[in-house]
């Protein structure tokens, strides 16, 4: 059995062609079903994030497991737009040490950040939903859940990371000379969006709005930030005033554009306008940082940002990197054994058996409600010649032929026979 | 020892200038630049006592100690407006331009005759002209200097290489740019004004090709002194509009003269 990931992610493709081929959670649990549907993969579980799509799956041809996850991830979950460049295929250990990495936020955008680590398990949940997450597969989500859990608590990596907030109040330092005073605009909402509001607030912005397609959630955030609400029609408004927009809105096409901008712009009287899309797809046209004093930054941009905190967190990373080898190792140790399974199993299975009827007829043997030393004895006796029975007359046969010697050897390690004749 | 004086400011100057480079890798080295400037102006301040105690004492009205006023003005100014604004990072450009200018004045100061070195007559409008000029220069300078900063800024983060110079904020520098001009451009049109009262008080036609330009290099500050006091604008549109009129106003002086000089 072969483990097997196809992908693209924020490291191979530009946000333009990653929201394309971004996947709803509410859709992952059919398309699992669908992969393992008829075709060579045995297990199988989609992850789509903001910055990555990736199947991971497990089959026992890989060359023609690869092949049709590259052409379900590139026609069935996007549009074809990714080229081969953009796509990377992994097998075994290196899928292996890929989903520990992406679990333990080692390939995020944002290092340490936690919530990669739910939208692992929510892919995991969706696996396990549509039944296309298998014993392997299953094995291999625990020991990332385990991995990532331990990175957080053994290293430092978890405990400060380079956070979208961080990024986000860096970026408008860049721009202001404090953020006191400074109106901040949120449109939409989600977690990414909330931490780096949280960042602004915390370095000193003091009015928040929130603006949404349901007046409902607004409120609520608003709320939270102690802040205002309002629908998208304010937003013209809004714009005129903020200093800094943060956008987070589930779109098909971009909401803000050069037109929308404009107006606003000519307002503001040439005072600087930092957005910020966290969204995938894109929230703003790539065009509006052509404008003057309108400063874009998407996801892609603030990747290149956070690689530079990436580098300043050599010592924790060197642990977190560790901590993974030691869970892949792990997982490939358990991944080793398993052709030997059904052979164990069916070992069990055989002496259980044999111990059930050979008790049983020591039962009916027995006089009184407990059976004598003596049948008891007898039983034991008829266990181990039975047991012993087939191992030792295919040893005998065995040492006729050329490999009778390896048998013997095997023998001796099986028993532990060795370990005796050297204590003598 | 008047010129060894001028020479030492000026490389106080550009070494204060090298260590403003430096301070983006290693912060510390942003006192040192700070110290240095502050060292270089002490130096070239006492380098005008001894102008003005020399046999026969050179004019400030002279343009060579008029462009080491500036440079020195620049200095000062620079060094009062740390305080109030984060603006370390000009530091460099202002090290380059002062140390530079420093040495350019005391070169022509060498090759300067002592007669047109000498005493000038023009009294106290003569006095008022170059105070007023020189003020209203160093800061449109600082000015200028700022706007550069912003626009490279603004290419930085248009282009997303934010973090390689430096600079201080967007807004800080706009601010910054702001105060120098709001400062001087009343200098300059005194100094402007007053110039003419000291041409009209010895009989000089008013439209010298220095007048000329001083005039246009006015008439173009007065877009971005617009901008700023009726409109109320910020941004990129002021910063351009100080960088052209402080790039007519540097003509006017030395542009014209250094024409004449080949003419």
């Amino acid at each position: 059995m072969n483990v097997v990931l196809v992908g693209l992610s924020h490291h191979t493709a530009p946000v333009a062609i990653r929201e394309r081929y971004v996947v709803a959670e509410s859709a992952l649990s059919g398309l699992n079903e669908k992969l393992v549907r008829g075709s060579d993969i045995d297990e199988a579980a989609l992850i789509s994030t903001c910055n990555r799509t990736e199947v991971l799956a497990v089959s026992r041809s890989p060359e023609r497991a690869l092949e049709h996850l590259l052409d379900f991830l590139r026609y069935e979950l996007g549009d074809g737009s990714a080229s081969v460049a953009h796509v990377y295929e992994l097998r075994d250990a290196d899928a292996v040490a890929h989903l520990l990495r992406v679990a333990a936020s080692l390939d995020s955008m944002v290092l340490g950040e936690a919530q990669i680590l739910g939208q692992v398990k929510a892919a995991y949940r969706a696996g396990v939903q549509g039944r296309s997450v298998g014993p392997i597969l299953n094995r291999l989500f625990q020991s990332a859940f385990r991995a990532a859990k331990r990175v957080r608590s053994e290293t430092g990596l978890g405990a400060s990371p380079v956070s979208l907030a961080s990024i986000g109040v860096q970026l408008a330092c860049e721009l202001f000379e404090s953020l006191a005073g400074k109106k901040v605009l949120l449109l939409g909402s989600g977690a990414m969006a909330e931490s780096a509001l949280r960042g602004l607030q915390e370095a000193g912005a003091e009015s928040v709005a929130v603006l949404s397609r349901t007046p409902e959630s607004a409120l609520r955030l608003a709320r939270r930030f102690a802040g205002r609400s309002a629908g998208l029609d304010a937003l013209d408004e809004e714009l005129s005033a903020a200093a800094v927009v943060l956008c987070s809105l589930q779109v098909e096409r971009p909401l803000l554009g050069r037109a929308q901008l404009e107006g606003p712009m000519r307002r503001r009287q040439g005072r600087p306008l930092l957005i910020v899309d966290l969204g995938v797809p894109r929230n703003v046209e790539p065009s509006v940082n052509t404008l003057k004093d309108v400063y874009l930054y998407d996801l892609d941009d603030l990747e290149r940002v956070a690689e530079r905190g990436r580098a300043q967190r050599g010592a924790a990373l060197e642990a977190a990197l560790a901590i993974l080898a030691s869970e892949r190792d792990r997982f490939e140790a358990w991944r080793a054994q398993l052709p030997l399974v059904p052979t164990i199993r069916k070992l069990v299975q055989y002496a259980n058996e044999l111990a059930r009827s050979e008790a049983r007829r020591a039962a009916s043997g027995a006089t009184g409600s407990e059976a004598s030393p003596e049948v008891l004895e007898r039983m034991a006796e008829r266990i181990v010649a039975k047991l012993l029975h087939q191992p030792l007359r295919r040893l005998r046969a065995e040492t006729e032929l050329a490999g009778g010697l390896y048998y013997a050897d095997a023998a001796r390690r099986l028993f532990g026979l060795e370990l005796e004749d050297d204590e003598e | 020892m008047t010129h060894l004086t001028y020479e030492l400011a000026a490389l106080l100057y550009l070494a204060a200038g090298t260590l403003g480079a430096l301070a983006r890798t290693r912060p510390r080295a942003a006192g040192g630049m700070v110290g240095l400037l502050a060292l270089g102006a002490g130096l070239h301040a006492v380098g005008f006592i001894g102008l003005h105690r020399q046999t026969p004492p050179v004019s400030l009205e002279s343009f060579p100690a008029a462009l080491s006023l500036i440079a020195w003005l620049i200095v000062v100014a620079y060094l009062l407006c740390l305080r109030m604004f984060p603006i370390r990072s000009v530091g460099v450009w202002v090290g380059a331009a002062a140390g530079l200018v420093t040495l350019a004045a005391d070169a022509a100061l060498r090759w300067l005759s002592p007669a047109a070195a000498g005493p000038h007559s023009g009294g106290t409008w003569s006095h008022a002209h170059v105070l007023l000029s020189a003020g209203g220069f160093s800061l449109l300078a600082l000015a200028s200097l700022a706007g550069l900063a912003y626009l490279a800024k603004e290419r930085q983060l248009k282009h997303k290489r934010w973090p390689r110079l430096g600079l201080p904020s967007l807004e800080g520098l706009d601010r910054f740019e702001h105060l120098s001009l709001s400062l001087g451009f009343p200098l300059l049109t005194l100094g402007v004004i007053s110039g003419f009262v000291w041409g009209a008080d010895r009989g000089v036609s008013p439209w010298t090709g220095h007048s000329l330009w001083l005039l246009g290099a006015w008439a173009v500050y007065l877009l971005p002194v617009g901008l700023r006091v009726v409109r109320r604008q910020h941004g990129h549109l002021p910063a351009r509009g100080v960088v052209l009129g402080f790039a007519l106003l540097a003509f006017s002086y030395v542009g014209i003269r250094l024409l004449g000089a080949v003419a």
